[in-house]
C-alpha cells in the first residue's frame, strides 16, 4: 500500500464539466459515409473503379475519335504489329527509305521517320526455292534472306542490314488483324460490345430476380414455396446449355444474347432478395409500418428494398464479371455477336486462328478481358468487405 | 492453511490490431483456493474471457501476455512449453464457453466428442473411454445416456448442451474449471438448473471454480470469493459476505444498487451504470472508472489508485476525505 | 435418408422432363429445324427424321414421340450426318469427355483444397500471398485465354507438351490443367477463407482447450466443417467443368462430346444440340445428386432439417 502523502488539493472534487469537455466527441458516421471510407481504403477496390472507368469512356467515346471504323479492311496491311524494328536505307542519291520487316509474313512496310505506316513495299519476284526476294530502294538493293528463321535482310556485298532500335506504330497503335482492321478500335467496340452485353443483361436479371424473389418473400406461405421449388428446379438446370439453346434458337447478335444471358442467371439475385425480405419481414419496424397501414408496395419499396441495397450491390458486381465472361464465352464458340462486330470474345477466337503466325494480336483481347475480370472481381471484393466489415478476412 | 491452486500476479495482456495496442488486462492478480469457487463480474469488455484465456495460453492470433505469472499448482503456467501446457488443457484445467451451441463441433457426435478428451489424456481403450463418457453424461444427469453418447449437438437442447460442455469439461478429473458465463446463453428457468449442478459437482468433486458471470445474484448464491473487474483491472475483491455487505468500491456499489434486492430468486442481470466503460486502446493514466464515478477527485485523474486493501479507490487512502455511504466510518 | 434420396430422385425426373420440354420447344420454334417439314435435306436424313417423330403429325404428338425416345435412351438421328445417330455421337467423345472431366475433378480437389490449406495457415506470409495471387488470376482469367497462353507457351514454344491429340499421357496436362484451373483457384479461395472462418469459431477454442494436439485440432475439428461449403461448389464445379469442356476440346482439337457438340452448334444439326444438351443435363444432375449425398454425409445437421421438411 503506497502510503506517501498527497497533497491536500487533490482531494477536491472534480470539475466534472471541464474534464467531460476533454472528450471531444468523435463524429459518427452514418453507415454509408462509413462504407465508402472502408472502399476508398481499400486499394485493390480504387484502382479497379478508376480502370473500369477508363474502360468505360474509352469504350464510348474511342470509337468516335479513332480514324479508322471497327469494320475498315485493308488487306494490304493485315497483321501488322504494335511495335517494329525500323530499317534505314539510303541510295546514292540521298534519298533515304525507312521500312520495317514483318517477320512472320515476309513483308517490308515503308514507314515515316515518327512511326507511321506508309504502304507495304513491293520487291522484286520470291524465289520460292531459294526463300530469298530482292527488293530495290533506288539503286540499293536488299534481299531478304527467310531460308532460316528469323529472317534477315542483306546488303548487296552480303552483310546483314542493322535496325535502328525500336519504335511504337504510331498509324495502328494496337496492329492490325489478319483483316488489315485496326486492333485498337476493334478492341473498344469490342469493350463496348461486351460491356453493354453485361451491364444490360445484368439490368435484366437483376429486375427479374428483385421482382422474383421479393413476391416470394413478401407473400410466404405457399406462394413461396411453389416459387422457390421453381427456383430449385432452374437451378439444377445447367445454364450455359441453356443459354446456348437460346442462342441457336435466336440466332446470333446482339439482341440475343442480351436476352439469352439476361434470362437465365437472375436466380442468385431471386434468392439473395427472398432471404434479405425474409429476414427483414421479422424485424419490428416492418411491422410498425404495417400497423399503421401502409400498403404491401409501399413497404416493399421504402423499407425493405432500401436494406437489402448492400448485398444486393454485391451480387450485381459480381453478377457483371459472370455476364462478361459468358458472352465472350458464346463468342468464343461462335455463338456470340456476328462479324465484322466484335466483342472480347470474338477478338480473343479471331487472335486465337492466327496464334500460331501472330500470337501477339492474343495479348490484346485476353489482357482486356482479364484485366476487366481483375477489376470487378476486386471491386466486388471491396464493395463485400465495405458493406459488411465482419466479413473481412 | 494450504496454499492456493491458482495465483495469478499481475497479469498484463494485449491485442495488436490495426488500431494499435489494446490493453484487454493491465494487470490483474488473484487466487483461487483449492475446492473453492471464486466469481469474477464486471460489464462486457472489463477483461474478464480475456483474463482467463489467458491463463489457458489460447488468445487469438494477434493476443500477447505482455507480463505476469500464472502459478498453478506451484508452476508458472506462463514458462511451460507448448507441449506440456497441452496436456495441462482438458486435463488438470478445464473451461466451459458460454454459448453450448456454438462450442460444441456441429459435425461430431457428443460422445466422440468427450471420447477424444479422455483418450487424449488417460491411457484407456476406446471402449473404456466410451463407458467413462456414460457415466459423465449420468454424472450430468443427461437421460438416456448411452443412447445419447450418438446424437450430434443440434439434436439437444440448450440445457443439455451445456451439461455435455460440463461432464467433458469434467473427463479428466480437472483441478479447476473455468466456466466462462456458463448460463448467459439459456433460457431463464434452465439457468439455475445449470448453476445449482455446477455447484454440486464442485463440492461433490472438490474442484476449484472460476465462474465468470454478468449475475450478481448468481454470485451471491455461489461462490466463495469474488473479483471485480473493470478496465481490465481488478477493482475489488474479496469475501464474498462482506464485500456484499459492505462493497468499498463506487463502482461495486453502483453495480449492487442496480439490483433491489438480492434474496428475492429472481436474478437480476446488472443493470448498467450510466456512461460507458473505458477505451482500451487509449486506457486513462488515472482511476478508469473516474468518468463514470460520482465521487471523481482532482487525484483519481492525476493517478491509478493502487489496491487499498481489497479496493482500488482512493477514497480508500487514510487521509481521502470521507464520503458518506462509501468510507465513512463504521456506524457502531 | 432413402426418402430424401427418392425426393431428389423425384425432383430430378422432374427437372429432366422441364428440360426436354423446353429444348423441345425451343428447337420448334426453329425456323428450318427439325420439326417443320419445309426445308433442304438429304433423303435419307428426312426419312430417318419422319420415321422418327411423324413430321406431319401434329406437334403434341411429336412431343410424345420425342418423350417416348428419351425415355428409351434413344435421342434419335443427326440431322446432317446420314446414317448416324446422335446417340453414335455421344458415345464416341464421352470417353474423352469423361476422363477429362474427372482428372479435372481430381485436380480441383486435390490441389485446390491443400492450396487453401496452406494460404490459411499461413495467412499474410508468403505462401498465402503467393496462392492468393495465383487464385486471383485463375479466377479472373478466361479459360479460354488460359488454354491459348499455355497451348503457345509449352506446346508451340517449348514443345513440351503436343499441341493436340490424347497419344501421350502429356497431352492431357494442358487440357486439364485449363479447364480446372479456375475451378482450382475457386476452391483455394473458398477453402482457405472458410478455413480461416473455422479458425474464429468457438469450437474450434473448444478443442484447443481440451487440449488436442494441432492436427488434431486442423483435420478432425476444423478442415471437416471448412470443407461443407467446398462440397456445396462441388456441384456447380461439376456443372461448369462440363461447359468449359466444349471451348478446350476445341482448342486442343480432342474428340469429346463438347468438340462434337460445338460442332453442331455451327453445323446447326438441330437434334444432335437437343441430344446433347438434354444428355449433358441428365449427367450433371446425377453428379449434382452424388455431390449432395456427399454433403448430407459430411453435415449432419442437413439430416434433420431436410427430413423434417
Ligand atoms: N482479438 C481481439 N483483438 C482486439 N481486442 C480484443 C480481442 N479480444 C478481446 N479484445 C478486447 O479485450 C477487451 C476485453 O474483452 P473480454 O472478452 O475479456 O471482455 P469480457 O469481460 O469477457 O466481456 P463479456 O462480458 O462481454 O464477455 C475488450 O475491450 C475487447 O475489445
Ligand atoms: S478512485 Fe476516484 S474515481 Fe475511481 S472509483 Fe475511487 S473515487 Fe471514483
Ligand atoms: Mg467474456
Amino acid at each position: 500500500m503506497s502510503e506517501e502523502t498527497i497533497a491536500p488539493a487533490m482531494w477536491e472534487k472534480l470539475d466534472r464539466s471541464a474534464a467531460e469537455t476533454e472528450v471531444i466527441a468523435t463524429p459518427s458516421l452514418t453507415y454509408w459515409q462509413d462504407v465508402r471510407k472502408r472502399l476508398w481504403a481499400n486499394k485493390p477496390a480504387v484502382v479497379s473503379i478508376g480502370f473500369i472507368v477508363l474502360l468505360i469512356l474509352a469504350a464510348i467515346f474511342g470509337p468516335i475519335f479513332s480514324p479508322f471504323s471497327y469494320s475498315d479492311q485493308n488487306l494490304k496491311l493485315a497483321n501488322l504489329p504494335p511495335v517494329f524494328e525500323p530499317y534505314r536505307v539510303t541510295d546514292s542519291s540521298g534519298t533515304s527509305t525507312r521500312f520495317f520487316l514483318n517477320a512472320s509474313n515476309f513483308n517490308l512496310y515503308q514507314v515515316s521517320e515518327g512511326g507511321q505506316v506508309e504502304e507495304i513495299i513491293r520487291g522484286e519476284r520470291k524465289d520460292m526455292l531459294k526463300k530469298r526476294q530482292g527488293f530495290k530502294f533506288g539503286d540499293q538493293a536488299v534481299t531478304l534472306d527467310y531460308s532460316s528463321l528469323p529472317a534477315k535482310l542483306l546488303n548487296a556485298d552480303g552483310s546483314v542490314l542493322r535496325p535502328e532500335g525500336l519504335q511504337w506504330n504510331m498509324t495502328y497503335l494496337f496492329g492490325t488483324d489478319q483483316l488489315g482492321r485496326d486492333v485498337l478500335v476493334r478492341q473498344m467496340i469490342g469493350a463496348r460490345i461486351s460491356l453493354t452485353v453485361a451491364f444490360v443483361a445484368t439490368l435484366v436479371n437483376f429486375f427479374i430476380g428483385i421482382f422474383y424473389g421479393g413476391i416470394a418473400g413478401y407473400m410466404g406461405g405457399k406462394t413461396d414455396a411453389v416459387m422457390m421449388r421453381i427456383v430449385e428446379i432452374i437451378s439444377t438446370i445447367p445454364l450455359t446449355l441453356y443459354v446456348i439453346l437460346l442462342m441457336v434458337v435466336l440466332d446470333s447478335g446482339l439482341i440475343s444474347i442480351v436476352v439469352a444471358i439476361g434470362s437465365v442467371f437472375w436466380v442468385d439475385m431471386a434468392r439473395m432478395v427472398r432471404g434479405q425480405i425474409l429476414m427483414l419481414k421479422s424485424q419490428d419496424y416492418v411491422a410498425a409500418a404495417r400497423t399503421m397501414g401502409a400498403g404491401t408496395g409501399r413497404i416493399l419499396t421504402k423499407h425493405l428494398l432500401p436494406n437489402s441495397v448492400g448485398p444486393i450491390l454485391v451480387t450485381l458486381t459480381m453478377l457483371i464479371p459472370s455476364a462478361i465472361f459468358i458472352e465472350s464465352f458464346m463468342s468464343f464458340i461462335g455463338l456470340g455477336v456476328t462479324p465484322p462486330l466484335a466483342s472480347w470474345g470474338t477478338l480473343t477466337s479471331e487472335a486465337v486462328e492466327t496464334l500460331r503466325a501472330y500470337p501477339h494480336q492474343l495479348f490484346f483481347p485476353a489482357a482486356a478481358i482479364s484485366l476487366t475480370m481483375f477489376a470487378f472481381n476486386f471491386l466486388g471484393d471491396g464493395l463485400r468487405d465495405a458493406l459488411d466489415p465482419r466479413l473481412r478476412k | 492453511m494450504i496454499g492456493p491452486i491458482l495465483s495469478v500476479r499481475d497479469l498484463r495482456t494485449s491485442f495488436f490490431s490495426q488500431r494499435g495496442e489494446v490493453q484487454a488486462v493491465r494487470g490483474v492478480s488473484f487466487d483461487v483456493a483449492p475446492a473453492e469457487m471464486l466469481g469474477i463480474v464486471g460489464e462486457s469488455g472489463s477483461g474478464k474471457s480475456i483474463t482467463c484465456m489467458s491463463i489457458l495460453r489460447l488468445l487469438k492470433a494477434n493476443g500477447r501476455i505482455k507480463s505476469g505469472e500464472a502459478l498453478f499448482d506451484g508452476r508458472d503456467l506462463f514458462k511451460l512449453d507448448e507441449d506440456e501446457m497441452r496436456d495441462l488443457r482438458g486435463n488438470d484445467i478445464a473451461v466451459i464457453f458460454q454459448d453450448p451451441m456454438t462450442s460444441l463441433n456441429p459435425t461430431l457426435t457428443v460422445g466422440e466428442q468427450v471420447i477424444e478428451t479422455i483418450l487424449r489424456h488417460r491411457r484407456l481403450t476406446r471402449a473404456q473411454a466410451r463407458q467413462r463418457a456414460i457415466e459423465l453424461f449420468e454424472l450430468v444427469r443427461i437421460p438416456s445416456a448411452t443412447a445419447r453418447l450418438k446424437s450430434y449437438p443440434h439434436e439437444f437442447s440448450g440445457g443439455m448442451r451445456q451439461r455435455v460442455m460440463i461432464a467433458m469439461a469434467l473427463s479428466c478429473d480437472p483441478k479447476l474449471l473455468i466456466a466462462d458465463e456458463p448460463t448467459t446463453a439459456l433460457d431463464v428457468t434452465i439457468q439455475r438448473q445449470i448453476l445449482m449442478l455446477l455447484k454440486e459437482l464442485q463440492t461433490r468433486l472438490g474442484m476449484a471454480v472460476i465462474l465468470i458471470t454478468h449475475d450478481l445474484g448468481v454470485i451471491a448464491e455461489v461462490t466463495d470469493h469474488i473479483v471485480v473487474m473493470y478496465g481490465g483491472m481488478v477493482m475489488e475483491q474479496g469475501n464474498v459476505r462482506d464485500l456484499f455487505a459492505r462493497p468499498r468500491h463506487p463502482y461495486t456499489q453502483g453495480l449492487l444498487a442496480a439490483v433491489p434486492d438480492l434474496r428475492d430468486d429472481t436474478h437480476h442481470r446488472l443493470t448498467p451504470i450510466p456512461g460507458s466503460p473505458p477505451d482500451m486502446a487509449h486506457p486513462p493514466e488515472g482511476c478508469p472508472f473516474a468518468p463514470r464515478c460520482p465521487h471523481t477527485m482532482q487525484q483519481c485523474v492525476a493517478a491509478m489508485p493502487p489496491l487499498f486493501d481489497g479496493a482500488r479507490c482512493w477514497l480508500q487512502h487514510p487521509e481521502a476525505p470521507r464520503v458518506a455511504g462509501v468510507n465513512e466510518l463504521e456506524p457502531a | 435418408m432413402a426418402t430424401y434420396v427418392i425426393q431428389r430422385l423425384g425432383l430430378m425426373l422432374l427437372t429432366l422432363f422441364a428440360i426436354v420440354t423446353l429444348t423441345f420447344f425451343l428447337m420448334h420454334a426453329v425456323p428450318g429445324g427439325p420439326f417443320v417439314s419445309e426445308r433442304m435435306l438429304a433423303p435419307e436424313i428426312e426419312a430417318a427424321l419422319n420415321a422418327k417423330f411423324g413430321l406431319s403429325d401434329p406437334i403434341w404428338l411429336q412431343y410424345l414421340h420425342y418423350l417416348r425416345g428419351i425415355a428409351m435412351f434413344d435421342l434419335g438421328p443427326s440431322f446432317k450426318y446420314p446414317g448416324v445417330s446422335v446417340n453414335q455421337m455421344i458415345a464416341d467423345g464421352l470417353p474423352v469427355t469423361l476422363r477429362l472431366g474427372l482428372l479435372a475433378v481430381i485436380c480441383v480437389i486435390a490441389l485446390g483444397v491443400p492450396m487453401g490449406i496452406v494460404a490459411a495457415l499461413n495467412r499474410n506470409k508468403w505462401p498465402d500471398t503467393g496462392v492468393m495471387l495465383l487464385a486471383t488470376m485463375g479466377v479472373a482469367i478466361p479459360s479460354y485465354v488460359i488454354a491459348t497462353v499455355l497451348l503457345y507457351v509449352f506446346a508451340l514454344k517449348l514443345g513440351w507438351v503436343p499441341t493436340f491429340g490424347l497419344d501421350d499421357w502429356r497431352g492431357y496436362i494442358l487440357p486439364v490443367l485449363a479447364l480446372a484451373g479456375f475451378w482450382i483457384s475457386f476452391v483455394a479461395r473458398l477453402s482457405r477463407s472458410s478455413l480461416l472462418e473455422t479458425f474464429e469459431q468457438d469450437y474450434m477454442t473448444t478443442a484447443r482447450a481440451k487440449g488436442l494436439r494441432p492436427g488434431q485440432v486442423l483435420f478432425k475439428h476444423g478442415l471437416r466443417n471448412s470443407l461443407i461449403p467446398v462440397v456445396t461448389v462441388l456441384g456447380p464445379v461439376v456443372a461448369n467443368l462440363v461447359t468449359g469442356s466444349f471451348v478446350i476440346e476445341q482448342i486442343f482439337a480432342l474428340p469429346g462430346i463438347g468438340r462434337h457438340f460445338v460442332l453442331s452448334i455451327t453445323n446447326r444439326d438441330y437434334t444432335a444440340i437437343m441430344g446433347i444438351t438434354i444428355f449433358y443435363a441428365a449427367l450433371l444432375m446425377v453428379m449434382i445428386l452424388i455431390v449432395d449425398l456427399l454433403y448430407l454425409w459430411l453435415d449432419p445437421r442437413i439430416k434433420l432439417s431436410r427430413q423434417s421438411a
